[in-house]
């Protein structure tokens, strides 16, 4: 059956994934049930831009204990990855590519760019866990750690296009990618696996951070 | 040749199988629907409890658990239909068809509507909402101070027969099933609820509409591992060969292939969504 019908299927592939203009979002409304301003899009009166990634309304927690939310990135480069702290393969790699990527930036640019990680780990990665972790990798003021809640962080994973899985041993599965945002949090390149492509990254956040 | 392994050839071509499953829904009734009328509050959708239960999952790596525990959980009784989405859209502007972001909801988000407030005769109001986002769909569910079903829930449920908890030898739902499955979308979608429900007292898991899930993002089967398919390989040709839970259970596959092939601002003629919730104490 599934021979016949694949051609047919082929027909219908086309996911649209282009960028459209649109209006800008209003401010969310208030929620009739349950009297919460919701919605990942368009906070209010947030101007972000249609495709800047800072819409996304999610509450995350830096390792100092404080609240954070996404846009307060906005103004600097930011090269972003998702990661968890007992992470014993990619996430320590990725790390190391971002410092080696900062190396290579443009020095205006350099002292300008943010270095965020973003945890997988809801459970595990609080505050003082991530506190931990910028201690034993050296990660200086310009690395800013966040964990979040799940929905947090399944949104942010989602608008990142990073897929993940909490394994039956605590760990996490999940796609390596690092993104690069402009100043005004759209995303103007990602780098998807572990190898290589740091001399096109740095090109593409100098070129963005002008 | 197992309806396996020929999945197994098809899916590292993903989006041969994003469109197969976009493409594979069909309504279960051929009846015309009835025009448009003016939106009226829609009745709230009845929640219907599924008890806790196992889930197995269909494929996994040597990693993965072999079975998942789900609490009892309840269930909207039918997927999330026109009318209703209308009633969101208006109380969140943000979330309509011309002022919505691209990032959470790509050009074809709600294409078949008429207008940003108007459903139109493509969308009848009680007709199942399509062409909806991972985003659109989750911002509707906390609207309703509801949630999507995890992958788990979804599956836990949608396993029930028409008369038993466990639906994998219900003859007659397979033949439904199969049968939907092999006709083309229809271009108005029918009504909710008219297929017959399941043991739990829930209908359209099978039959309407493919349904967003919470952690959709968590099947990786394809995705990046279209790239570097070291990750597939592990599924199918190491682990998954002894892995898979029911290879029979092709309906399945397929929407473990569309879960891994989708971003979450895709949004396709025939995936829509219905709403889960914690039960109570």
């Amino acid at each position: 059956m599934i021979t016949r019908l694949a051609p047919l299927f082929l027909l219908t592939a086309s996911f649209a994934l282009g960028a459209g203009a649109a209006a800008q979002p209003t401010a969310a409304a208030a929620c009739p049930h349950c009297q919460e301003t919701t919605a990942p899009a368009a906070k209010t009166g947030a101007a972000f831009s249609k495709e800047s990634i800072y819409q996304l309304d999610a509450r995350f927690t830096d390792d100092s204990g404080h609240a954070f939310t996404l846009g307060e990135l906005r103004g600097r480069p930011v090269v972003l990855t998702m990661f968890f702290a007992s992470c014993g393969y990619a996430c320590p790699l990725q790390v190391t590519d971002m410092q080696a990527l900062r190396a290579q930036l443009p020095a205006g640019v350099r002292e300008r760019t943010t270095f965020v990680l973003v945890s997988f780990d809801v459970v595990h990665d609080t505050s003082a866990v991530l506190a931990q972790y910028r201690a034993q990798r050296s990660l200086d003021g310009q690395w800013t750690l966040l964990h979040g809640t799940d929905d947090a962080v399944r949104e942010l994973a989602a608008l990142l296009g990073v897929k993940y899985k909490q394994e039956a041993d605590g760990m996490f599965s999940h796609s390596n990618v690092l993104t690069l945002l402009n100043p005004q949090g759209e995303i103007v390149h990602q780098r998807i696996g572990l190898k290589g492509g740091l001399d096109e990254a740095a090109a593409a956040l100098a070129a963005a951070a002008r | 040749m197992t309806s396996f392994s020929r999945l197994r050839r098809l899916l590292p071509t993903g989006l041969v199988l994003a469109g197969l499953l976009a493409g594979g829904a069909a309504g279960a009734t051929a009846t015309a629907p009835s025009p448009a009328r003016p939106a009226a509050d829609p009745a709230p959708v009845a929640m219907r409890r599924i008890p806790a239960g196992v889930y197995v999952p269909l494929l996994r790596t040597p990693k993965d658990p072999a079975q998942v525990h789900v609490a009892s959980y309840l269930l909207d009784e039918r997927p999330v239909t026109n009318a209703e989405f209308l009633a969101f859209v208006t109380a969140q502007p943000h979330w309509q068809r011309s002022m919505v972001s691209r990032l959470f909801a790509d050009s074809s988000y709600l294409e078949n509507w008429a207008g940003d407030r108007e459903p139109g005769v493509q969308a009848p109001l009680n007709s199942p909402v399509v062409r909806v986002s991972w985003f659109a769909a989750r911002a509707y569910a906390r609207w309703v101070s509801k949630r999507l079903p995890s992958t788990a829930e979804w599956e836990l449920a949608a396993g029930a027969g028409y008369t038993r908890p466990d639906g994998r030898n219900d003859e007659q739902l397979n033949h439904d099933l199969y049968a939907w499955l092999a006709r083309p979308v229809p271009d108005i979608q029918p009504a909710v609820a008219r297929g017959r429900p399941n043991f739990y007292g829930v209908h359209d898991l099978h039959g309407l509409v493919w349904e967003w899930v919470d952690d959709f993002n968590s099947a990786m089967v394809t995705g990046e591992s279209r790239g570097d398919s070291g990750l597939e390989r592990d599924l199918f040709c190491g682990a998954g060969s002894v892995g898979a839970k029911d290879t029979t259970d092709f309906a399945a596959f397929m929407r473990l292939a569309l879960r891994s092939s989708l971003k979450a601002n895709n949004t396709t003629t025939a995936l829509g969504f219905r709403c889960a919730k914690d039960p109570t104490p």
